[in-house]
């Protein structure tokens, strides 16, 4: 009874038609859906019922407001429910949970509806996917996206999907990039003022990336951002963001961009043939702060590594409602370790980088590593909090966490960088040049922080990071853009005799300083969440998934699941019951023991 | 064993010269595939040691590897021929149509233990299955390499070390920074698989 009232206020609340609650009668009487207005995206944040968004709310912070599950009974949480997927690989979804209803996805794209607090299965999406699908690191997939009464969700085929959020229909279809050319999709797409924002995998395989903004109710194109502009030479940086040697030899790149700039033959007929010259010009910038020259000529062939030059997105974007600007991180230059073909600082490759959310045209970014050569791409998702300034002013701020094992904290108004935390791992010999026998270098291409999201507790001033320690070496060798195939320049190899463990770190990035750390077992990968109720809570490889004190680091709570976990954890409630909610499927990027659980656990 | 080897591929490479040009022509996915079998197998198992299982394959791989035998870009006097004639609709189809097939079981022995713990070991150092997965069934463009004919791997990944096989950068460079010893046991590891 309590129930029904329940579901009869909400949908009266959200102005629901009475004949859509009686639509909804095969679902089960609790995971009944309401449409996801904007406000509610909105107000996300304050939200201690439902988990709308990726990272828990447009700034990313997941911070999860509810304090029911909390450090005095968390010794007592259990599983409420197991639900089996039927894929058995690598798990890297981000539960969103709408009024009782979850949306999870598993590798190769698929989506289940569950009734969040039983977890039985409303309806359950496998994509018919072309032949063409290509992936770095699994055939992973992070989530959905909501609003409205829609599910959205990027597949490995690069297409953007829009499903119906009560049947699992397919209401539009759209292709995001040609798959053929290396183009996929694993990341989950973020929906604001209908529009839905996603970018682009394929770093390993000569793509030229993107954020994209698609209508959210008919899947057409509103706008296209390069994260590879056509002139992405830069400033000829000779230092990374925080001011260590790259050890570029930068005469030798303007020799190379110079003779790629001299026309051959081929290029001299092209240009009588094409002089209409809708052509692509490559404007030059040699000098630090000069404007692009641009010249009418249509650039040789040779110049044109732009298209190729990788710049992948792997995390959602955190958007600043206030500003209507996103801020998001470019991924690493193609080919990963060899930057022989690639001239100049390959912006915006290893960028935090701000676009206008109405028209994607671009604010500010900072690069972190100006011409990597060591797949020392910025993954993890940037997180928008305030944060001191460096005369302790508070001021919004934008995080993100590095490979390098750095917290670096900006200024949003400008993208500047105010400070970066002390390392949260080792580093070793930055930045030993990849060589032909393998230069081994800290932290790992599998190092710091990968594409896991930070958790930020905004009370505490405290970021919380996972991480890998994981030493390898660094091989580079020559080979021309293969046609969208894989395409890395080299080889990382793991070294096998050297120790590899994780850790989760807590940084004040009001200062920079390390609060606590607490080592893992193994190398971390998945993602973390905080709470209200002072904790936070992740997951490990061989299987342990661990509850901590958010203040101290002090462990509370272990579950053994059987799989990796490493997976972005979820909270929410159903019927005033808090439940924290987890993938374990594994990881294929690091072979962590594969499953195929989803987990949700209350305090009874 | 290398000359009987040769003759087996001249004379079934004659009888493909004269197939090819039965292959444009063939109308139905079945004669199209038909000049397949001469060598690929009418069930799936290779007529020769050094000819690789198309059959279960995975269909965007096999699209893929037809693409660039037709361009060139991945070099094979036999199937260079075959698929230059071959237009991007009837590979796509014959790649859907081989994907589709079971996978046939070669009876290769299954690996040592110390060919397993190398093997083990050395994937870990550069993560072949974080690509081609578990157990090695791959996915779209990532082939299956689990019981593929031994010899036919040996020769590839040796071809992608070398360089000869040019159709992906990536795979030649993982090829060359795996010890030669690895690459042995990973082979046998994965042939008996
Ligand atoms: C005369 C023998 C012969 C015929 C006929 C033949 N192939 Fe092949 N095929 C080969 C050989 C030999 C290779 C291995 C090439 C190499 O080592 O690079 C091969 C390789 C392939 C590959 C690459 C598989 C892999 O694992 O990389 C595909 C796909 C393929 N063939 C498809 C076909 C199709 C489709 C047909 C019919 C239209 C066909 N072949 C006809 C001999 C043949
Ligand atoms: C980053 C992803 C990735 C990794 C890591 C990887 N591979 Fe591959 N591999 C591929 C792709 C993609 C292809 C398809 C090549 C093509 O398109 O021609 C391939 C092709 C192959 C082939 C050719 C199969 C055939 O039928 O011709 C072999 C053999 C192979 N890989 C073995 C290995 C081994 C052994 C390792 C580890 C030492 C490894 N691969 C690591 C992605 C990968």
């Amino acid at each position: 009874m309590k129930n029904l009232v329940t579901a009869l206020l909400c949908s009266a609340a959200l102005g629901l038609p009475a004949v859509q609650a009686q639509e909804i009668k095969s679902a089960s009487r609790y995971g009944d859906l309401s449409t996801v207005s904007q406000d509610m995206l909105n107000r996300a944040a304050s939200d201690s019922q439902n988990f709308l968004q990726t990272n828990g709310d447009y700034n990313q912070q997941r911070y999860y407001p509810n304090r029911q599950i909390n450090t005095t009974n968390v010794s007592k949480l259990r599983p409420a429910w197991i639900f089996q997927t039927e894929v058995k690989e690598s798990l890297e979804t981000s539960p969103i949970v709408v009024n009782g209803t979850m949306f999870v996805t598993t590798s190769f794209s698929q989506v289940y509806a569950l009734n969040a607090r039983t977890g039985e299965e409303l309806w359950h999406y496998v994509p018919k996917m072309g032949p063409i699908t290509t992936f770095c690191c699994g055939p992973n997939n992070r989530g959905v996206a909501v609003s409205d009464n829609m599910v959205y969700l990027g597949t490995l085929d690069s297409q953007l999907v829009a499903l119906d959020a009560r049947s699992g229909k397919v209401m539009w279809k759209t292709e995001i990039a040609d798959p053929e050319e290396g183009y996929s999709e694993t990341m989950a797409p973020t929906v604001v003022d209908n529009k839905v924002l996603i970018g682009t995998n394929g770093g390993e395989y000569g793509i030229r990336g993107f954020m994209k903004a698609f209508d959210a109710k008919t899947g057409k194109l509103i706008w296209t951002f390069n994260t590879v502009p056509e002139n992405s030479v830069g400033v000829w940086a000779e230092k990374d963001a925080t001011g260590k040697d790259l050890h570029r030899d930068i005469a030798a790149e303007k020799a190379t961009l110079a003779a790629m700039l001299q026309p051959t033959a081929a290029d001299q007929k092209q240009k009588s043939g094409a002089a209409d010259s809708a052509a692509k010009v490559v404007p030059v910038v040699d000098k630090p702060g000069a404007t692009p020259s641009t010249s009418a000529a249509p650039a040789p062939k040779a110049a044109q590594f732009y298209k190729t030059l990788g710049g992948g997105i792997w995390q959602n974007p955190a958007v600043d409602l206030e500003t209507r600007r996103i801020y998001f991180v470019v991924g690493n230059p193609s080919p990963d370790l060899d930057g022989s073909q690639r001239p100049g600082d390959n912006l915006y490759t290893d960028s935090l980088v701000s676009l206008d959310l109405d028209t994607g045209k671009y604010v500010c970014h900072l690069q972190y590593i100006p011409h990597d050569v060591w797949d020392f791409d910025a993954v993890s998702p940037p997180v928008i909090t305030k944060v001191a300034d460096k005369d302790g002013k508070p001021i919004k701020g934008v995080l993100h966490a590095g490979k390098t094992g750095y917290v670096y904290v900006h200024d949003a108004k400008d993208c500047s960088l105010v400070r970066y935390s002390e390392p949260m791992v080792p580093q070793e010999n930055m930045w030993t040049l990849p060589t032909k026998e393998g230069a081994r270098m800290l932290p790992g291409a599998n190092g710091g922080v990968e594409w896991s999201p930070l958790a930020t507790d905004p009370n505490r001033g405290l970021a919380y990071a996972i991480n890998l320690h994981q030493p390898m070496t660094y091989q580079v060798q020559n080979s021309p853009y293969p046609d969208g195939k894989l395409w890395l320049g080299g080889a990382f190899k793991v070294i096998p005799s050297e120790e590899q463990w994780g850790n989760i770190t807590a940084v004040d990035y009001n200062t920079g300083k390390i609060r606590w750390q607490v080592k893992t077992a193994q190398p971390m990968i998945g993602g973390i969440l905080a709470t209200a109720g002072g904790l936070i809570f992740a997951g490990e490889g061989n299987g342990l998934f661990k509850a901590y004190d958010s203040e101290s680091g002090s462990p509370l709570w272990s579950f053994q699941a059987g799989a990796g976990v490493n997976a972005p954890p979820s909270s929410y409630s159903v019927e005033g019951k808090q439940y924290i909610v987890v993938g374990a499927g594994g990881n294929t990027q690091l072979d962590y023991k594969r499953g195929n659980s989803i987990i949700a656990f209350t305090v009874d | 064993m290398a000359v009987r080897r040769f003759t087996a591929c001249v004379s079934a490479a004659v009888l493909v010269w004269a197939g090819v040009s039965a292959a444009a022509r063939a109308d139905t996915i079945d004669e199209k595939a038909a000049v397949c079998s001469s060598c690929h197998g009418e069930k799936g198992v290779p007529t020769d040691k050094n000819i690789p299982i198309i059959w279960g394959q995975q269909e965007g791989y096999l699209y893929l590897q037809l693409r660039d035998f037709k361009k060139g870009a991945r070099k094979n006097e036999i199937m260079n021929g075959i698929a230059e004639s071959l237009e991007k609709d009837d590979m796509k189809e014959l790649a859907a149509y081989f994907a589709a097939k079971p996978w046939p079981n070669l009876n290769q022995a299954s690996a040592s233990d110390a060919d397993v713990l190398q093997a083990k070991t050395a994937n870990s150092a550069v993560g072949c299955s974080a690509c081609h997965l578990d157990r090695f069934q791959g996915t779209g463009t990532v082939p299956r390499l689990s019981g593929q004919s031994h010899d036919y791997l040996a020769k590839t990944l040796a071809e992608f070390r070398s360089g000869e096989r040019a159709n992906n950068p990536g795979m030649t460079s993982l090829a060359q920074a795996t010890p030669e010893p690895d690459l042995k046991a990973m082979e046998a590891y994965l042939a008996g698989l």
